[in-house]
């Protein structure tokens, strides 16, 4: 028996009711089987903490696409699309985040004098921070590798944005905010660079997307915990 | 299969390679690598103490440096000491692109024990670890530790590139302590210019026993690109008799892109030499006030 039939089993999940009885058997007759199990448990037991965090609708439909893309490597068409940037949706993107930028700024400038005390001051720069985050992820993943000017450009006005939330991310007391966005300058420097190969940029492009892809969840969490406390 | 099986099987697959029940062998490579960093990526949406003994499982596994890097920027995001203790070990026991990325994390961390400790491993280490750890401490906005290295340099280039990062942060007073450690050097100099500390640079512009420090001074005072410098530049180039100086006025007026006060000594001007040279630092600078000095030149032909 395999371990994900007994993954299955542990997690009630995908078996038939004849399927459980079997497998239930075979565990109180084989002792071996049931050991096996019993190591499975304990690490299951472990991870079982992920079913408690409430994972943002994102990341839960990047989970599934990523998960069915290796679960199903035949039937997916694997002909590599080409990736092409679109100017108008970058620019588009890029006033929106300036918008928020500035919003940003405003809501730092004024917080102290006009916004009541009660109010959450830290949450439109939380919110600028998502839009930003997810913006230079869409830029990043959508981004052509193989087109060195196209990209430099692209990836100058993303440092540029970048520098932009850093400062606000200075300006609202997130200093851990502030060095993850300061840890992303250089690698958006690398990929700007001509010297570096497609295959580089492909590796420093995913290194990015990733790294912002998590900060998301992060924030995500952080956000929708504190709107649970208050 | 619902969501939460289909989590628990990418972060079985994670920390599966080392477990005898791994099914590992049953995808290329590829595959399971994207699985894997599918994983870690949903790993910290995990409470701190569960998702910090997955991450230092992966670590101590048998997965490429890709899948550990990524592991390490998510340990970089766990709000636990123990995390950063973790980063600090895989920088002391790697190395090459491992320990770059877990340094550059200790910076992403920002803890001051294990900054600290970074620079054990600056004075020990390679030309990527010394790049690292600068880089690091860049990311942390830790002058201090940078100012350590720069004081304690063992050579002009080491000094220079870390002179260079406390310039870019504007860390005028760590830049100004250098002056009384390591004395005066070119690229101190143009660091004031960098990190806009006029009042260092103008004593220095005003110091004529060392005519070249002096010089150097002077078109620092350009970059620094404050409101006023070409007044002050202005007032240098006129009072000076050494060519040198005022050539390095001229440079940091180019530097400063002030082309009205370049303007301004082109008319005050008797000198028709001097008058030449200031039409051409307009020329170079593309100033539209060109145009005017062209008219002035025609018009002194009448």
């Amino acid at each position: 028996m395999n371990d994900e039939t007994l993954i299955l089993y542990y997690l009630d999940d995908g078996l038939s009711e004849a399927e459980r009885r079997k497998i239930a058997a075979a565990l109180g007759s084989d002792p071996a089987l049931a050991s096996q199990y019993a190591a499975l448990c304990r690490d299951l037991d472990l991870l079982n903490a992920v079913d408690d965090a409430e994972v943002p609708a994102h990341v839960v439909q990047r989970m599934h696409d990523s998960i069915d893309r290796v679960a199903r490597p035949v039937l997916v068409d694997t002909t590599p699309q080409s990736r092409t940037f679109n100017p108008l949706s970058f620019i588009w993107g890029a006033a929106v985040t300036a918008a928020l930028a500035i919003g940003i700024g405003i809501g730092v400038y004024f917080s102290g004098e006009t916004m009541p005390a009660q109010q959450d001051r830290g949450a439109p720069f939380v919110r600028g921070m998502q839009v930003y985050l997810q913006d230079a992820r869409d830029d990043i993943t959508t981004m052509s590798t193989t087109g060195t000017d196209e990209r430099a450009r692209l990836v100058m006005h993303l440092v540029e944005q970048n520098r932009l939330f850093e400062r606000a991310a200075r300006q609202n007391d997130s200093a851990d905010l502030a060095r993850v966005l300061r840890a992303f300058e250089p690698i958006l420097l690398k990929l700007a660079s001509e010297d570096v190969t497609p295959v580089e940029a492909e590796a420093l492009r995913a290194q990015l997307a990733f790294e912002l892809n998590v900060m998301l969840t992060k924030l995500s969490r952080a956000s929708s915990n504190e709107t649970q406390t208050t | 299969m619902t969501l939460r099986s289909r989590i628990i099987f990418a972060l079985l697959a994670l920390v599966a390679t080392t477990n005898g029940w791994a099914q590992a062998d049953s995808q290329t490579p590829t595959e399971n690598e994207a699985l894997k960093l599918a994983a870690l990526e949903a790993l910290i949406a995990a409470p701190p103490e569960r998702a910090l003994p997955l991450a230092t499982k992966v670590l101590a596994g048998k997965h490429s440096d890709e899948v550990k890097a990524r592991a390490l920027f998510v340990l970089s995001q766990i709000d636990d000491p123990a995390a950063q203790q973790q980063l600090l070990a895989v920088a002391e026991q790697n190395g090459g692109r491992l320990r770059a990325e877990a340094i550059r994390m200790v910076g992403i961390g920002g803890n001051p024990e294990a900054l600290a400790r970074l620079g054990d491993l600056y004075r020990s280490g390679d030309r990527t670890t010394k790049s690292a750890v600068l880089e690091a401490y860049v990311i942390a906005d830790n002058t201090r530790g940078i100012y350590d290295i720069a004081a304690t340099a063992t050579d002009e280039s080491e000094f220079e590139n870390a002179v260079e990062m406390l310039a870019a942060l504007g860390a005028r007073d760590e830049l100004r302590m250098l002056r009384d450690k390591a004395g005066l050097s070119r690229s101190l100099i143009y660091a004031y210019g960098i990190s806009g500390d006029v009042e260092s640079l103008r004593e220095l512009a005003m110091d004529s026993s060392n005519p070249e420090q002096q010089a150097q001074a002077v078109e620092a005072l350009g970059i620094t690109g404050k409101n006023n410098i070409g007044a002050t530049l202005a007032e240098i180039y006129q009072g000076t008799q050494s060519q040198l100086v005022r050539d390095a006025a001229l440079q940091g007026l180019i530097i400063a892109g002030d082309d009205e006060v370049v303007l301004q000594l082109y008319r005050q001007s008797q000198d028709v030499s001097e008058k030449r040279q200031l039409m051409q630092v307009l020329a170079a600078t593309g100033s539209d006030l060109m145009l005017e000095v062209i008219d002035d030149a025609l018009a002194d032909d009448q």
